[in-house]
């Protein structure tokens, strides 16, 4: 049987001309396929509205707060496990340097004064080194060499300021 | 700003009491939604508590350009249309001695046979629902009984606006097809065309 136009008129939900609903009423009576679309339209028409039983809104007020203990809970668990973590494995690298510090404390501790000296006199000595450079190349730098450097140096941390602006903006919304 | 804009305001500020007018507000259409979704009065108080939570939880993301009906029932949507995926394969029926939801009831309605026997008709309906994909339901659920537009829907589903309309119609037609196979018998008994709908 040929369903259109009867099929798309109650489809679309569009009104209907007294010409049409005639047409339309006629091909109900034979038709059990578009008779069966129009009672689904009607079903769909007075549908109700299921409303939850009394008390909803409590009811998710003590959710949200069961949930806000179970989040406190896990970041609790969650800072434990890491701070349990982060002291084994420093506890396991350190554990070289504590042995032997157990073991001869006399020894370990003239060793780690003498890394001290040795650091303190490589510093000093890097000190008048640069001293020394510092007096020595303004007498070999030309004097237009500093604008430039200033310059091309000014440049450079431009181009890395747009270039992480430009990496940060993303899309906002939902 | 009306009333529901100062409430989101204030509850993107962290007020719990005006996220709980919000909750009020919206917990019938939310629970509906879920409910003819899911089939189930449990699943459906279920699924709508954690909507409200995963709204809770999003608030701050929530755009206040757009609908806030649309944003909450989209969300609500997306959860039921998941949780069926999930369940897919395992079978579940509706108890007729589980505790039913609260119809609201028809203040219209002329007599109490007539009404019974609508009763009747939407307790078919709601389980012929079940049949339908997940997404066609949740497009059908929102047209006839969240009153949304096809745009609404179109945004609520992320579905474009000739989606929606082909969906709609297909789901009516899966409908109607269920429901002459299924309920012959009721037909005889009350014509569509004797409707003045038609």
């Amino acid at each position: 049987m040929n369903h259109r136009p009867f099929e798309d008129w109650m489809l679309e939900d569009q009104g209907l001309t007294p010409e049409q609903k005639r047409d339309l009423q006629s091909h109900l009576r034979t038709c059990g396929q578009c008779a069966a679309l129009a009672e689904v339209s009607l079903a769909l028409g007075s549908s109700r509205t299921a409303a939850p039983t009394p008390g909803f809104a409590d009811r998710f007020r003590v959710r949200l707060a069961a949930q806000r203990q179970a989040q406190r809970k896990r970041n609790f668990w969650g800072f434990l496990i890491l701070a349990i973590s982060v002291t084994t494995i420093l506890s396991w690298l350190a554990w070289p340097i504590l042995r032997v510090m157990l073991d001869s404390p006399v020894n370990a501790l003239s060793t780690w004064l003498s890394y001290l000296l040795s650091l303190w006199f490589w510093l000093q000595a890097l000190g008048q080194a640069g001293s020394v450079l510092l007096r020595v190349i303004p007498t070999f730098v030309p004097p237009y060499f500093w604008p430039l450097a200033t310059f091309a140096l000014a440049g450079w941390s431009l181009l890395w300021v747009l270039s992480i602006w430009k990496l940060a903006k993303i899309p906002q919304g939902v | 700003m009306n009333d529901e804009l100062t409430w989101i305001v204030q509850a993107q500020n962290g007020s719990d009491e005006a996220f709980t007018y919000l909750v009020e507000a919206y917990q019938t259409p939310v629970y509906n939604l879920c409910y003819r979704m899911l089939g189930e009065p449990e699943a459906a108080e279920d699924a709508a508590q954690e909507t409200f939570l995963k709204v809770y939880q999003n608030l701050a993301r929530y755009d206040r350009e757009r609908s806030f009906a649309t944003w909450l029932l989209s969300i609500a949507a997306h959860y039921c249309i998941d949780r069926l995926r999930r369940r897919r394969f395992v079978s579940f029926s509706i108890d007729e001695d589980e505790e039913t939801p609260v119809e609201l009831p028809d203040r219209s309605a002329p007599d109490p046979e007539a009404e019974t026997m609508r009763r009747q008709e939407q307790a078919h309906l709601h389980q012929l629902l079940q049949s339908l994909d997940p997404t066609d339901r949740a497009a059908l659920v929102l047209r006839y009984w969240n009153g949304c537009s096809e745009i609404e829907i179109a945004q609520a589903l992320t579905l474009t606006v000739p989606a929606v309309k082909n969906r709609l119609h297909r789901a009516r037609r899966a409908l109607a097809k269920v429901w002459e196979k299924e309920a012959p018998r009721a037909r005889t008994e009350r014509r569509p065309h004797e409707s003045p709908a038609f």
